[in-house]
């Protein structure tokens, strides 16, 4: 064929984008809705990261003994960070991230040790599908707990949700308005020009009527680039501080133009991989450390005129063995590390309370204990800074709202009903 | 396109090429189903989603006129020396390796064809050592590249299906090791394709001793104090009983595990991975090192074996058994467990049939997989038990295409010439299916909610129209040369590929839908309106439709 570049046109045209003005897919598109609202990032780092590898113990007379080949010091070359204590043990953070260190200072940054999925679970997949449902005991809940999140809140913005990568969390299970958007340039459909625009209008209708397993997912598909191309995204996106290179830094640079893009976006998920070091833990461990907190300082700065309403999440779905393998690796664990960064947090501080390391504080006598729940964080977050006091349709499955104090914020009256029946069908549209 | 082909498309009455095969568009129901709702297609049609990546030109007439028992049979029985078209693809493709000079080697900018396709594993295991990293990852490239061949152009269909479904059961992320990359046709070819027919428990012997599995879940440094446990837990979690048979509350109580009627635990809990793990400690790679031969084949080191006695699955393994008798103790212990059976058998079905398949059909499934369970081909019967029962074709609309399954059947079904390349693996990666590139053990999801997504959708969409264009290298289209003369006004040509790629008529919305696209505003009933150039934009504009209608992703 003899076509060129320049003969077809990328995105959608004027007929589609009217198309915006209507109700798609489940997507109202009124205008970007409530944009006080705060915006909500949870990174996932899948694998489970070795949180007592990364806020350590080092005078800990039990963590020396288990852990003397694969940690680092607390003075001298590679020295870690002091941050204060938990318990009246003082800990150290790992020297690969520094530039958590410095939002740690700011009080930006908080740290949450101990915690984690209560069940007690050493599979990765389990314990990802227990915490993101929000269902620790059940993992065929048919929604995911930021799907119910948002249900509560009834989401109004042309974009209220996202995640980055190929597919939804799931977290975002069922849910009915989020959308998965790598690189906001490249939302778009390609076609050739007037073709183009009837094949988008007519698979929309068509996608409306079929009963397909995909009449959801490409109406919303098909709205949602109609609702990004009228806002006429830069390309490239310019962000306003250095990001490294990678994939991560693609992924935070696609949240940070969709949030800047005003399109009423609420939630927004990101998932790191490669945390699962079973082999050679020092240097693995390092480099994704690096990469993961000065990706994340990049991001939480080139978004600084959205600090008030922002608050990011970092969380993995367990820690790992205390005692080392004979690979210079961790097995697959139990209680860890949380961080909260965000404007309105009480950062600067470690959160939770130390259970300890001796063989009978340690969850079966090998791994650290979980003192802190991982949905008191998520609780008090979605009360204080995302203001939905639905608790019951969020998290089923607790009866008790316990804030640590790690946002700043109000309380608002608990919601224990779950609604969380009555809400299954709607999810499944 | 040459002037001759324009002016086909407008009605010139040219004989079609000798060399392609035309549905036989009269003989097939063209009436449209009545309602908006996608219609149950021909038995056909099911056969060559499920069992193939969709129909190439003939296909669907070839598949009606033998019969459904008659084409499961065929598939079953490969002869993958009768597979001329493709053995010759794979023989003379070139894929372009490109790298700049380093340390000891020079620059490189060369296409070169798929060499280490059928290299010895010694020969394999020297290529680690490359200076050059693109060429330690080479064979990889040269994997995907065979394998895209196989999957639009060889006969042998069902086994390519297969061989897919394994790579995913047994998932090696090719990409994380160059010791893996470098010996991945070897995983390939003797490892995945040498036992996709056959035994369950000699395949998951074979898995356990590979290299690339070693490597991958760490158990090559699994050594006594304290072991390394990745290997063994997913070799329960994913290789055989699954999750839904994880006890995880009972942690290391086994004497608390129910039983059942034959006395086996109903399931596996986190002791029988700490215990499997120490029976697998000393299976490792001959690499070298301290002593042991430098072949990358599978290496067993007794020194590094913890030998005392454990508990398995409430079985006591005695102490000192001798060399790996634990380790395949292990091995039969999951691999005859009801519980591996029924999880076997689901995915299979779940791949075969639908997300949610009818427990009736997995039930049939199970008792053909039990009662050969020391057959050499115990999978081949099982899959011939699930292809030929009544709930194969009672069963549709329950599952959608995968991108990279969206892509062969367009480039199957449009008779495209394809060149892999780069340009198609990164875009199909872009759409979520990353080939031999999947980090986690899982494997790639079998179930639509997760290939629904906007990313996969969008990409796919994109990918098709790309295809289509003089500026994207991997296929080439010739839409005009695929019809015959006499089909000449839009309604033939609609008819044409709707059948072509679909199979059946659709909806009378879809129908509507895609006449307006080719014809506008013209008469239906006569060629096309506009320039050649404007009627060439709408017949790719029509293909290209038809490829992201619900009908063609429902498999």
């Amino acid at each position: 064929m003899d076509l060129t570049r320049r003969q077809f046109v990328v995105g959608c045209s004027s007929a589609i984008a009217a198309m915006a003005g209507g109700r798609l897919g489940g997507l109202a598109f009124a205008e970007p809705g409530d944009i006080n609202r705060d915006i909500f990032v949870v990174v996932f780092l899948r694998g489970g990261c070795d949180g007592i590898g990364i806020v350590s113990p080092l005078d800990d007379a039990n963590f020396q003994a288990a852990r003397s080949t694969i940690t680092f010091p607390s003075s001298g070359t590679g020295a870690g960070f002091e941050l204060g204590s938990l318990s009246n043990v003082p800990f150290w953070l790992h020297p690969k991230a520094a530039a958590f260190k410095e939002l740690y200072d700011s009080q930006d940054l908080a740290f949450i040790h101990a915690s984690g999925l209560t069940n007690g679970t050493r599979s990765h997949f389990d314990a990802m599908d227990f915490m993101e449902r929000g269902t620790p005991d059940n993992k065929s809940t048919s929604t995911g707990w930021l799907t119910r999140h948002m249900a509560a809140t009834r989401p109004d913005g042309v974009v209220p949700v996202m995640s980055t990568g190929s597919a939804l969390p799931a977290s975002l299970l069922g849910s009915p308005n989020a959308v998965t958007i790598s690189n906001v340039q490249r939302y778009a459909m390609q076609g050739y020009s007037t073709y183009g625009a009837q094949q988008q209008a007519s698979l929309n209708e068509i996608y409306s009527q079929t009963g397909s397993l995909l009449d959801g997912p490409a109406t919303r598909l098909l709205s949602s680039i109609a609702a990004v191309k009228a806002r006429n995204p830069a390309n490239p996106y310019v962000p306003i501080t250095t990001y490294p290179a990678g994939g991560l830094s693609d992924s935070l640079k696609a949240i940070a133009q969709m949030i800047k893009l005003d399109v009423g976006l609420q939630v927004a998920t990101l998932d790191f991989g490669g945390w699962d070091t079973h082999e050679s833990q020092v240097p693995i461990l390092g480099n994704q450390l690096d990469l993961l907190t000065r990706s994340l300082h990049a991001f939480y700065n080139d978004l600084v005129d959205y600090h008030s309403k922002l608050t990011i999440v970092v969380m993995s779905e367990f820690g790992r063995r205390l005692k080392a393998n004979r690979s210079a690796g961790t097995d697959h664990g139990h209680g860890n590390l949380a961080m909260v960064l965000g404007g309105n947090v009480n950062g600067g501080r470690i959160f939770g309370r130390w259970p300890g390391l001796a063989n009978a504080q340690l969850d079966h006598g090998v791994d650290l204990a979980i003192t802190t729940d991982y949905r008191t964080i998520l609780s008090e977050i979605v009360v204080r800074r995302l203001r939905n006091n639905r608790l019951g349709l969020v998290f089923p499955q607790i009866s008790q709202y316990q804030p640590l104090g790690l946002v700043r914020g109000t309380d608002l009256t608990i919601d224990w009903t779950s609604g969380f029946r009555s809400y299954l069908p709607m999810a499944r549209r | 396109m040459s002037l001759s082909r324009r002016q086909l498309l407008l009605g010139a009455a040219l004989g079609a090429t000798g060399a392609v095969v035309h549905e036989d568009v009269g003989a097939a129901p063209l009436q449209p189903s009545t309602t908006e709702a996608m219609a149950t297609p021909p038995f056909e049609v099911i056969a060559l989603s499920r069992m193939a990546y969709g129909a190439r030109s003939g296909d669907f007439a070839r598949v009606r006129s033998m019969g459904l028992t008659a084409y499961v049979d065929e598939q079953l029985n490969p002869n993958f020396n009768n597979d001329t078209d493709c053995n010759t693809r794979i023989a003379n493709a070139t894929l372009r390796i490109v790298y700049a000079a380093g340390t000891g080697f020079p620059a490189m900018d060369e296409m070169r064809g798929l060499v280490t396709l059928n290299k010895t594993q010694p020969e394999l295991w020297e290529l680690r050592v490359h200076p050059a990293n693109a060429e330690r990852i080479r064979p990889i490239d040269e994997v995907v590249a065979a394998n895209w061949i196989r999957a639009i152009y060889s006969k042998w269909q069902l086994f390519e299906i297969m061989t897919d479904f394994w790579h995913n059961h047994f998932n090696v992320w090719a990409y994380s090791d160059t010791r893996i990359s470098s010996l991945w046709p070897y995983y390939d070819k003797s490892v995945i394709r040498a036992n996709c027919f056959g035994n369950f428990r000699s395949f998951l012997e074979a898995v356990a001793t590979s290299p690339a599995m070693l490597y991958y879940l760490d158990n090559a440094t699994s050594r006594d104090g304290p072991a390394n446990e990745n290997y063994a837990r997913e070799l329960f979690e994913l290789h055989t009983f699954g999750s839904q048979n994880y006890l995880n509350n009972i942690y290391d109580n086994w004497q608390e595990v129910p039983r059942d009627s034959q006395g086996r635990p109903i399931g596996y809990i986190d002791q029988d991975v700490y215990e499997a793990a120490r029976a697998f400690t000393g299976w490792t790679v001959a690499d070298g090192t301290g002593g042991i031969p430098n072949t990358g084949l599978f290496h067993y080191l007794d020194t590094w074996n913890d030998n005392a006695q454990k508990i398995v699955l409430a079985n006591f393994l005695n102490a000192n058994a001798g060399p790996q008798a634990h380790g395949k103790k292990v091995l039969d212990l999951v691999a005859q467990h009801p519980a591996t059976i029924r999880n076997l058998c689901t995915k299979l079905c779940r791949r075969l049939v639908s997300d949610n398949p009818p427990s009736t059909l997995v039930d049939k499934a199970v008792a053909t997989w039990t009662a050969n369970y020391s057959a050499p081909d115990q999978i081949k019967k099982t899959i011939r038990t699930i292809l030929l029962a009544p709930e194969f074709l009672s069963t549709w609309g329950g599952k959608i295409r995968r991108p990279n399954e969206v892509v062969a059947a367009y480039l199957r079904s449009t008779g495209a010439e394809v060149k892999p390349s780069a340009e198609l693996f990164s875009w199909v990666t872009l759409a979520g299916y990353r080939m031999f590139n999947w980090a986690t053990p899982t494997g790639h999801p079998d179930e639509s909610g997760y290939w629904s997504s906007s990313n996969a959708l969008l990409n796919t969409w994109n990918l098709l129209f790309h295809l289509q264009q003089s500026y994207f290298p991997p296929a080439t289209f010739d839409l005009q040369g695929q019809m015959p003369g006499s089909v000449t006004t839009v309604r033939q040509i609609v008819d044409f590929w709707i059948m072509r790629m679909l199979g059946y008529q659709p909806s009378a919305l879809v129908k509507t839908k895609l006449l307006k696209l080719m014809g506008q505003n013209g008469n239906l009933d006569q060629p096309p309106t506009g320039t050649a150039n404007d009627v060439k934009l709408r017949l790719s504009s029509l293909v290209h439709m038809i490829g992201m209608l619900p009908e063609f992703y429902t498999r």
